[in-house]
């Protein structure tokens, strides 16, 4: 049992090193040149643009949800929901819009980008880009990781936004606020540097996919099942490590209010 | 459409967002042209940069910022450490007299402090954008709950000091109520319920009789014999004592009437 226990730790110590070594390649490839612009915005657009509608779509249910549940639950405390669109759309800002636009962003482009590195590692082709000479993390990994570093800051601002427009709606037709009293009662709570943090999380849930993908996707064992678990692995990991770095950032911002 | 339009397409979506935000903010508000005002306060209670500036009751600016100035003083020589400047839109600026009063007020359910400014006279001279005016000093709860501990204090040491003649005069009170009580106790003895119940009978007897006798008063027979009594009455009175007695003389009618 002992040994079992020394085996687990012997491999998360094995893992982090790895994630570690990637990270550091990432970030040193990322600031040389060349820089792959073209491949940049193709990830882009897979990233972000073509993510937007389901990110859209799903953030506006979980406004609408929100401002639901906040009604329901202040009616039962203070008897009142006038506080509403201020608390609202500070929990909107604060944590639903990067984390729920951050997890789907994990769950359709990091199991992606897994799948698709962990089937170039099988088919060898990380191999083959390392026999013309390519570096495959400066060819694989980085396009993604300034895309997905982008496409989180821009997805984020986006969930946002559009989170805090469904919540106005709703509040408008469910709970009977008009715009104006939803935008005065949101002023006396919501700064501008809540968006600014919230920006600055989804970069830095954007930049945790493609890291942990391609580290799980090198890792891919051969077949098809190697490729499944890989995939599995990946968004399990990232999705945890969104939660964690969510809590940091969290409480590292804290200290700026 | 090529990727790189429409990852450009959403970077100036999500630009346009962040600006419109701002915007609804107010963080940036490039139409309002504001005027620039210094109040000076010694104390401020808890206004901080950002808060709203008010005139009669409309919100029409914020504090910009908050400077100490520990060696300012007022042109009349009042020391004033605190100055706070606030930025008014211009649409509110004429309201702002010389003898406009600077409050700072609480509002709301969440206590959100803002800046009241009241209306000033027209014949009051108007600010000009940059002045510096004295504001009036909102009360400091701190100092009244200190001042009504004092004055607690200040009670409970009269009592302490003066204990034996407080107590005293609670117990000579006591006493007052107790002998009250007794007097009204021999009282209800002393009055007998039976006298009293043949009191109220006999009084309700008379009433019935007087009752009656004012009823035949009002009729047709009463009026008339009232008349008659009267007319009777004042033929009496021309007639003087020496006639009625040598009238009852000459009848024969021997009265101790004079």
């Amino acid at each position: 049992m002992l040994a079992a226990v020394g085996i687990k730790v012997i491999n998360f110590n094995f893992h982090l090193i790895g994630v570690l070594q990637l990270i550091f390649q990432t970030l040193a490839s990322t600031i040389s040149p060349p820089f792959r612009i073209k491949d940049i915005f193709k990830q882009l657009n897979f990233v972000a643009v073509e993510s937007a509608p389901i990110v859209i779509f799903c953030v506006s249910f979980a406004a609408v949800v929100t401002i639901i549940e906040s009604s329901f639950h202040m009616k039962i405390v203070v008897q009142n929901d006038a506080l509403v669109p201020g608390f609202a759309s500070l929990l909107i800002l604060r944590e639903l819009g990067a984390v729920v636009s951050a997890l789907l962003i994990t769950s359709r482009v990091g199991a992606g980008l897994a799948a698709e590195v962990g089937s170039m590692q099988v088919t060898e082709q990380v191999d083959a880009l390392k026999m013309l000479g390519i570096d495959p993390v400066r060819f694989i990994v980085v396009p993604r990781f300034i895309a997905c570093l982008l496409g989180g800051f821009l997805l984020s601002i986006l969930a946002n936004i559009v989170c805090l427009i469904c919540a106005m709606l709703v509040s408008q037709f469910s709970l009977g606020y008009t715009f104006g009293s939803f935008i005065v009662g949101m002023k006396s709570f919501v700064h501008f540097q809540d968006l600014v943090f919230a920006s600055i999380k989804g970069a830095s849930f954007g930049a945790v996919i493609p890291i942990f993908s391609c580290y799980y996707g090198f890792k891919c064992k051969a077949g098809a099942e190697g490729v499944g678990l890989a995939t599995t692995n990946s968004v399990v990991t990232t999705s945890v490590a969104i939660i964690v770095i969510d809590f940091i950032l969290s409480y590292i911002f804290s200290f700026f209010y | 459409m090529r990727p790189e339009a429409k990852v450009g397409l959403l970077f100036i979506v999500s630009i346009l967002l962040v600006i419109g935000f701002a915007f609804a903010l107010g963080v940036i508000s490039p139409m309002a042209s504001s005027n620039e005002l210094t109040i000076a306060y010694n104390f401020a209670g808890g206004i901080e940069v950002g808060s709203p500036v008010r005139v009669m009751g409309i919100k029409v600016g914020k504090v910009k910022s908050i400077n100490f100035s520990p060696d300012f003083k007022m042109p009349d020589g009042e020391e004033v450490k605190l100055k706070i400047k606030v930025a008014v839109e211009k649409k509110a600026w004429n309201s702002i007299r010389k003898d406009s009063h600077f409050y700072i007020n609480l509002a709301g359910v969440i206590g959100e402090k803002f800046l009241e400014i009241t209306p000033g006279s027209m014949e009051s001279e108007q600010l000009k954008s940059g002045d510096t005016v004295r504001g009036t000093d909102p009360p400091r709860i701190d100092q009244l709950i200190s001042q009504s501990y004092g004055l607690a204090g200040k009670i409970i040491k009269m009592v302490e000091e003066n204990e034996t003649s407080v107590v005293s005069t609670i117990e000579t009170m006591n006493k007052l109520v107790v002998n009250l009580n007794k007097l009204m106790v021999q009282m209800e003895k002393t009055t007998n319920a039976t006298d009293i119940g043949k009191l109220i009978k006999n009084l309700v007897v008379l009433s019935g009789d007087l009752a009656y006798f004012s009823q035949t008063l009002r009729t047709k027979e009463g009026e008339d014999t009232l008349k008659l009594v009267k007319e009777l009455i004042w033929r009496l009175e021309e007639l003087d004592k020496k006639a009625i007695k040598k009238f009852l003389q000459d009848e024969g009618i021997k009265a101790k009437l004079f």
